[in-house]
């Protein structure tokens, strides 16, 4: 992008410009490595595993099961999973069961409005292929047509525990991750 | 967030201040991402704090469910029925098996028809729990979120060992029901109730009770029993009103002729009344759970019924969790209907949202419009 602009331009104020950010893109890369190095990429990895706070959404029917997941008995609170309200602190959309087409655009746009790094997980067969409702004229089959997900939990709807068990995948997920999220 | 002036000809200033009410108002949308509105769109008109119109924007759980039953099979259908109010299954599968059985002409056996209102009676604590447990997230009070969901894991287990799922059941098919009682169910389940009910007693002590509940809901949110009939509302938000209607007792059917219950009225028709209404319920389908384990006829409990939807039209109702919930169905005498509408208690109370919602502060707006009990799922179907 810097290259075709100095091309297209004599202006030595842009080119010294152009020329410092060369140096400064290398620098943050040299930041970005030093980060992303085994000790200190551990403790974020960690940070960020154990505050999973999912956005208040929901989608469909499975929203029941992620209510009995929250409550008393299966407590997602000790996993770190807090459904929050505002977007700008959560990291976290459990797509909870059928995504209509009126749904999904404005599920598009609360992904697009929360801070980096965000994760996906798909509950429920309707949120990864249609399930019950695939041949339906107002639902979206799967939310991978629109959204990168992370961890799919089947079942319809799938037990409490089985949205633990997608929650400890996603956490192990994290875990390897690398610190700055490509793209 | 958007702000609309009517034109007029006063400065900035002069709009502002207060002796002008209505002279600027604010349009806000909540949600579909709100934790106080669901899976729904609410866009209110405030001036200052209060709400002046109220206008639900549902749709966002529409799913074609009229359309998706055209082209099943009846017995593959009861899965997609349930889906628009799992937490509230068995009655919606129960409206669904009466609209065919009548076409039919089939009866279920006495004890099919007992265990028929088991479920639901269990489905109905289960439902109402729920919804509580959603009051107190509306009102931050994270004590009335855990226990009901705790105590709603109590029927869940008892309906997991009947029928074999947690809250989809597909347990009620033409005909009857699909498995008779499970060894030692009964003596659990009286256990259970009554341990339940001394759960509400401590419900009402630390929610019901409780200023940050009542100064929020007394008098607030009120629907006359005039205008309730005319908005066609039903189910507890009709009751809550004062309005004695119930279509267990006014069309009985299933078992319901032979128990003993009472329909629960509250005259105030404000939110703590819909809420308390609510309450009431839960006691006496505890009760009643006892009252159908109790005098169970012995028998089987399915009779055969073919796979066919005769030529005919039919009309069932059953009154559901949150209100009247109807089929009216056209049969071909295939093995699908040719058509069959579907309306929900929650459908038919959209219409009292904009009611109550009105003259409403906006702090009040959870208390208020969740106490109709609207599950958006249901309601768009």
């Amino acid at each position: 992008m810097s290259a075709q602009k100095s091309a297209q331009s004599d202006d030595p104020v842009e080119l010294l410009a152009d020329s410092l950010n060369v140096w400064v893109g290398k620098l943050s890369d040299i930041v970005h490595k030093v980060i992303d190095t085994e000790p200190i990429r551990n403790v974020i990895n960690w940070a960020r595993m154990y505050s999973l706070w999912p956005v208040n959404i929901t989608t469909a029917c499975c929203s029941a099961e992620f209510g009995a997941a929250s409550g008393a008995r299966h407590d997602l609170e000790r996993f770190g999973v807090l459904a929050y309200g505002s977007l700008r602190q959560s990291d976290l959309i459990i797509i909870e069961g059928t995504i209509t087409k009126k749904m999904a655009k404005r599920l598009r746009t609360i992904y697009d409005q929360m801070m980096l790094p965000r994760y996906v997980i798909a509950m429920g067969d309707c949120a990864i292929s249609g399930g019950l409702f695939h041949d339906s004229y107002s639902i979206v089959n799967g939310a991978h047509e629109f959204l990168p997900v992370d961890v799919f939990v089947p079942g319809c709807p799938p037990r409490p525990e089985a949205l633990e068990q997608g929650i400890i995948m996603l956490q192990e997920k994290i875990r390897k991750s690398k610190v700055y999220p490509e793209g | 967030m958007t702000t609309t002036d009517k034109p007029s000809q006063t400065t900035e200033l002069q709009s502002m201040s207060p002796t002008e009410p209505g002279a600027q108002t604010m349009t806000l949308s909540v949600g579909p991402q709100h934790s106080g509105s669901g899976h729904m769109r609410l866009i209110v008109e405030l001036d200052g704090d209060i709400i002046i119109n109220a206008m639900p924007d549902p749709g966002y759980v529409h799913r074609g469910i009229e359309k998706i039953i055209e082209l099943r099979n009846i017995i593959r259908s009861i899965p997609v029925i349930e889906r628009p109010s799992i937490i509230d299954a068995s009655n919606l599968n129960h409206a669904w098996v009466k609209a065919i059985e009548e076409l039919q002409g089939v009866e279920p056996p006495a004890r099919g028809q007992y265990l028929r209102c088991l479920l639901n009676e269990m489905n109905r604590i289960m439902s109402h729990l729920y919804w509580l447990s959603i009051y107190g997230v509306f009102l931050g009070h994270t004590t009335m979120f855990m226990w009901p969901l705790g105590d709603r894991e109590l029927f869940i287990d008892l309906a997991e060992r009947l029928t074999g799922a947690r809250i989809t059941y597909s347990y009620l098919v033409p005909g009857g029901v699909r498995r008779d009682l499970p060894q030692g169910f009964a003596e659990e389940a009286i256990k259970r109730t009554i341990y339940f009910e001394k759960r509400l007693d401590e419900y009402e002590k630390i929610f019901f009770e409780n200023p940050l509940f009542t100064s929020r809901a007394k008098g607030i949110g009120t629907l006359s029993p005039e205008r309730a009939i005319a908005l066609g509302s039903t189910g507890p938000t009709l009751r809550g009103s004062g309005i004695d209607r119930d279509l267990r007792k006014d069309e009985p059917y299933a078992a319901y002729s032979e128990l003993d219950f009472k329909v629960h009225t509250r005259p105030d028709g404000d939110s703590y009344s819909r809420a308390m209404v609510h309450m009431d319920e839960m006691r006496e389908s505890s009760q009643l759970i006892r009252q159908i384990l109790k005098r169970l006829p012995s028998g089987p409990v399915r009779r055969k019924a073919p796979i066919v939807v005769p030529r005919g039209e039919a009309y069932a109702r059953v009154e559901s969790a949150r209100g009247e919930c109807s089929f009216y169905m056209i049969g071909e005498g295939g093995d699908k209907p040719y058509r069959a509408r579907y309306i929900t208690g929650s459908y038919r109370n959209m219409a009292a949202i904009p009611e109550v919602l009105k003259g409403v502060r906006l702090a009040d707006m959870p208390t208020s419009w969740w106490s109709i009990d609207y599950w958006p799922v249901e309601a768009d179907r």
